[in-house]
């Protein structure tokens, strides 16, 4: 179990992390998403050890990892970019850390062949990392993080650099080989789809702090603030200024067709197969709207929402406001 | 149509390459000297015939290789260590950067008169030194030994400052995250230098063996001015015989043909280094 207490980390005067509470269970993965630039890799640096905080503590299975030194915490770490050795063949890759750590050469050849096989690279495995794809490398960095037999698994956004088609490829067998073992997980990303379909909780971070923590299901039902509400959910929820004080967030999926609604003009359509949205200039402003695929429209159209589908938000701060 | 777009940087290799190459290949069959009347008298191959049988020659060509070879070792080893250390963070490490190519910033010439002057005896700064010592005048630049010392001191002096920015834009193109990496995979910092900085960091070393192997093994002016060739032409190195042979004993036939055997040694080494490199390996392309 990781235990994350008030971690905060500064550069200089400024804060880039601040007030990080946070528990990953045995087998638990938990997403960090959040925009480009929010404190993400640096949250995983400290927890690594390759970065030292400036306040609060990082805590193993109870015990205190602040004074283990990186090369001694067992933590795997997959890189954004990979961080594979480019003057070594992939064996060699693989070989290097067991070497280092002293696991016998019998047994090192026997680990390497295995997860080979894992990550189904047998054929790749005296290429060097510069001649394999996107995808292969991803699966040699996977592959070292296996061998490294650790206590917690970080991973910085490792599909950032593959293409879509590859990402939904891969989630499955990313699932298979880290996120079904026992350990901990963190997984940074700053793809909201790709937090949903993979982790247990995610943790919404917004300037360094964490803006709300929950499953998927939570943070899609009851979005803490306006920022999540908009980060979470595609297409993007409407956020409709109501006055001063309130401003009412609607869900796209949430808006239905109604004889007695409000009237709207058509502004333009994407059609996506299953289902088609609507870009709405309606009395209220721009209200985008998902509906079925094959229905045909004729203006003028008329919409509506149940109240109980509003998410309601102070307009100021951006908070969710009690029911 | 590649070829045409190549045509202006050929033109000019040709006309500062290629053609003086082919003159000194012409100059070297020719007698051209004061006996001559300085007009170039074909000779066939006697100036080659003259130059395999030049002690003098073949003398300053193992003097000149053994300079190269313990300067370019020694500003190598220097150069690396500089690197490193300029390439972790620290403060005050702008200024130590810009200071430590002030020495390559001066001109030789200039350079080599001040180390002159530090070494001449007996009004030189390490003389005044020595009084205090007691050790009476130590005669640096007259004792072959010690005057050999000192030109290769001044050649590290002078350039390892040039071969350490080589090596520190090499070690600015390592990817900060292979550290990272490594120190997961349970490697201390010392082992990094090892397995990941070193192997990583040769091509560049390499490049500058051969850069600066040439140009030391094409030694002129810091001999000229530092020793002029002396103390009894302990020092003299290939190029400083070929300008001797020219300017002094106005015999250009056989400078030109001492010239280009320097620079056939010169290059048939490089090769024969290069081919060696290329069987060890240690030049595999790695693009991080
Ligand atoms: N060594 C450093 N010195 C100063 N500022 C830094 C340093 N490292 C990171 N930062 C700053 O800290 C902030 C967070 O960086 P971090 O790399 O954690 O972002 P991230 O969430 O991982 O972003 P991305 O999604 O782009 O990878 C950034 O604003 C960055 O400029
Ligand atoms: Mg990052």
């Amino acid at each position: 179990m990781l235990h994350l207490n008030g971690l905060g980390k500064r550069f200089g005067e400024q804060w880039i992390l601040r007030d990080l509470n946070m528990q990953v269970d045995e087998g638990e993965c938990v997403a960090l998403l959040g925009t480009s630039g929010c404190g993400k890799s640096t949250a995983l640096r400290l927890i690594a050890g390759l970065d030292r905080q400036d306040e609060g503590s990082i805590e193993l299975d109870g015990e205190p990892l602040d004074s283990i030194p990186a090369e001694r915490r067992r933590i795997a770490m997959v890189f954004q970019s990979y961080a594979l050795f480019p003057h070594l063949s992939v064996r060699e890759n693989l070989n290097l850390g067991l070497k280092i750590r002293g696991v016998s050469p019998a047994q090192r050849q026997q680990r390497i062949e295995t997860v080979l096989d894992t990550v189904r690279l047998r054929e790749m495995a005296d290429r060097r990392p510069q001649q394999l794809s996107g995808g292969q490398r991803q699966r040699v960095a996977l592959a070292r993080a296996l061998l490294r037999d650790p206590r917690v698994y970080l991973l910085d956004e490792p599909m950032s650099n593959l293409d879509a088609q590859l990402r939904d490829d891969l989630r499955p067998e990313l699932r298979q080989l880290i996120l079904q073992g026992t350990q901990p997980v963190l997984y940074v990303t700053h793809d909201q789809q790709e937090a949903m379909a993979l982790a247990n909780r995610i943790a919404v971070l917004k300037d360094g702090r964490i803006e709300q923590i929950g499953t998927p299901e939570e943070l899609y039902k009851t979005p803490a603030s306006q920022f999540v509400a908009s980060f979470i959910g595609r297409p993007q929820i409407n956020l409709l200024p109501v006055d001063k004080q309130l401003t009412i967030g609607i869900r796209p999926e949430d808006v239905g067709f109604d004889p007695e609604g409000m009237p709207c003009r058509l502004i333009s359509r994407e059609w996506q197969g299953a289902s088609q949205l609507l870009l709405l200039d309606s009395p209220r402003g721009a209200l985008r709207m998902l509906c079925a695929g094959d229905l045909s429209l004729s203006e003028p159209l008329h919409v509506s929402w149940l109240t109980s589908a509003e998410h309601r938000f102070d307009a100021g701060s951006g908070h969710r406001l009690a029911e | 149509m590649n070829l045409l777009l190549l045509l202006p940087a050929l033109l000019m290799i040709g006309l500062v390459f290629v053609w003086p190459m082919i003159r000194y290949g012409w100059l070297s069959f020719h007698a051209n000297s004061v006996l001559t009347g300085l007009n170039p008298v074909p000779n066939g191959g006697a100036n080659w015939i003259r130059l395999l049988d030049d002690q003098r020659f073949w003398q300053d060509a193992l003097q000149t290789t053994r300079f190269a070879g313990v300067s370019v070792g020694l500003e190598l080893l220097l150069a690396l260590a500089i690197a490193l250390l300029l390439d972790q963070r620290w403060r005050g490490r702008g200024v130590v950067r810009a200071l430590a190519l002030l020495p390559w910033a001066l001109p030789t010439t200039m350079m080599a008169l001040g180390w002159r002057w530090i070494f001449n005896t007996p009004y030189g700064p390490l003389e005044r030194l020595n009084e205090f010592v007691g050790l009476g005048p130590l005669n640096l630049l007259s004792t072959p030994m010690w005057t050999w010392l000192v030109t290769v001191v001044a050649d590290v002096w002078k350039t390892t400052p040039f071969i350490a920015l080589l090596l520190l834009a090499g070690l600015q193109t390592i990817p900060k995250d292979l550290y990272s990496a490594f120190r997961l995979e349970g490697g201390r910092p010392i082992q990094a230098l090892r397995c990941i900085t070193l192997p990583l960091l040769m091509p560049y070393v390499l490049i500058a063996l051969l850069f600066r192997g040439a140009q030391a093994f094409g030694v002129f002016d810091l001999i000229q001015v530092l020793t002029g060739g002396g103390p009894a032409g302990s020092t003299e190195s290939v190029a400083l015989y070929a300008y001797l042979n020219a300017m002094r004993f106005l015999d250009f036939g056989y400078s030109a043909t001492a010239m280009l055997a320097g620079f056939l040694l010169l290059t048939s080494a490089m090769l024969i280094l290069a081919m060696l490199l290329r069987l060890s390996g240690l030049m595999k392309p790695v693009q991080p």
